[in-house]
């Protein structure tokens, strides 16, 4: 995709954002306010509630999914626009306020560095333990986090973290492969690459408004997904990089 | 069930799972239809394997199904036509998806800071 003007700024601040009107508004002013020298984009996935116009209240750039596409494929809109418009980095914020913005400056001061290729604000990564988790997240956790390590040689104590720092050279193989959620399988599968995942500590603020995206059913059928996609994408880059030699 | 007939089953089982594993693999069967087919192909794998459960399913399927081998036939071949239908079904939600992520891009709204960063195409 052919650009004529390269982006303002190097880097693209990405809030994917399902029925999240309570917290929306204030996430955008917190980014704004934080982090002034980045350009800030909302997907919008669908949204049912009034998401919709409080973004139209604010000047953030808006990308809107006209159906429900879930976050994994929110994400990936994200990177496809991204890598189109020409950006250095993109990082990923929740919508519900649970990060907080001053604390991405940190995560991209080591991402530049030039140690990573993604860099995940890891709640989990100082202590090595998951105190406070309700008992079945957890298990999901140390599962997952376990698995990535075994599978790709480095333990990732944070998988499922929505706070990270993406860089260019792995736009292309996250828009080239399907994930469920972004999250373990999409690390196995980038580490598998070659790519360097890293963590970062910071902290988190609990959830004040609406619910986790992930209903009861979902804590039967994300593990078998996302341990399905793991092996899948061990495979995938196994023949992704035979191809590339 | 004869050995022959356990055999046969198990290697039908099998090709079920290298195919299903194959078309999520190619994205052509979402991961989530493809979870249920796995398991439901491991769980009659493990009854035909294990001649206890085996024989508990005989004796419920000789209450419910008054053919008990043509039944599991058809069962076979319908798992395999709702393979085939969630395959369509799958391919036409990815087309969905695809339009709908370019569709957004496309009619990006730009914001305050990207005023002179142009839309991509």
């Amino acid at each position: 995709m052919s650009m004529s003007t390269a982006p303002r700024h190097r880097t693209l601040v990405a809030i994917p954002a399902y029925n999240e009107a309570a917290t929306i508004r204030n996430v955008v002013e917190r980014v704004r306010l934080n982090l002034p020298d980045s350009d800030l984009v909302v997907v919008n996935d669908g949204s049912r509630d009034s998401t919709p116009a409080i973004l139209d209240g604010t000047d953030a750039t808006v990308i809107v999914h006209l159906c429900n596409l879930g976050y994994g494929r929110a994400i990936q809109t994200a990177v496809l626009y991204a890598e189109r418009a020409g950006y250095e980095r993109l990082v990923t914020l929740d919508a519900d306020g649970q990060h907080d913005p001053a604390q991405v400056r940190a995560l991209l001061t080591e991402f530049d560095s030039g140690r990573w290729d993604v860099l995940i604000g890891s709640r989990y990564v100082l202590s090595q333990r998951y105190t406070g988790v309700p008992f079945g997240r957890r298990l999901g956790m140390i599962l997952f986090s376990t698995i990535v390590g075994l599978v790709a040689g480095r333990r990732v104590y944070d998988t499922t973290s929505g706070l990270r720092v993406i860089g260019r050279q792995t736009f292309s193989s996250l828009t080239n492969w399907q994930f469920v959620d972004f999250h373990a399988e999409a690390l196995v599968y980038l580490m598998r690459l070659g790519f360097r995942i890293g963590e970062y500590p910071i902290t988190v603020e609990e959830r004040r408004h609406g619910s986790t995206m992930y209903s009861a059913f979902s804590h039967i059928k994300y593990p078998l997904k996302t341990a399905l996609m793991v092996v899948l994408g061990v495979v995938e880059a196994s023949m992704t990089k035979r191809r590339r030699t | 069930m004869t050995l022959a007939g356990t055999v046969a089953g198990i290697a039908i089982g099998l090709t079920m799972l290298v195919w299903v594993v194959n078309l999520i693999r190619s994205d052509r069967l979402y991961v989530g239809y493809g979870v249920i087919f796995i398991l439901g192909t491991l769980s009659a794998m493990v009854v035909l394997a294990v001649p206890p459960l085996l024989r508990a399913a005989t004796r419920i399927s000789f209450v419910l199904l008054p053919e008990p081998s043509l039944s599991a036939a058809a069962i076979v071949i319908l798992t395999f036509l709702m393979v085939y239908v969630f395959i369509q079904i799958s391919v036409l939600a990815n087309r969905v998806m695809r339009l709908t992520q370019e569709l957004a891009i496309r009619n990006t709204r730009q914001g305050g800071n990207e005023s002179d960063t142009e839309r991509p195409r």
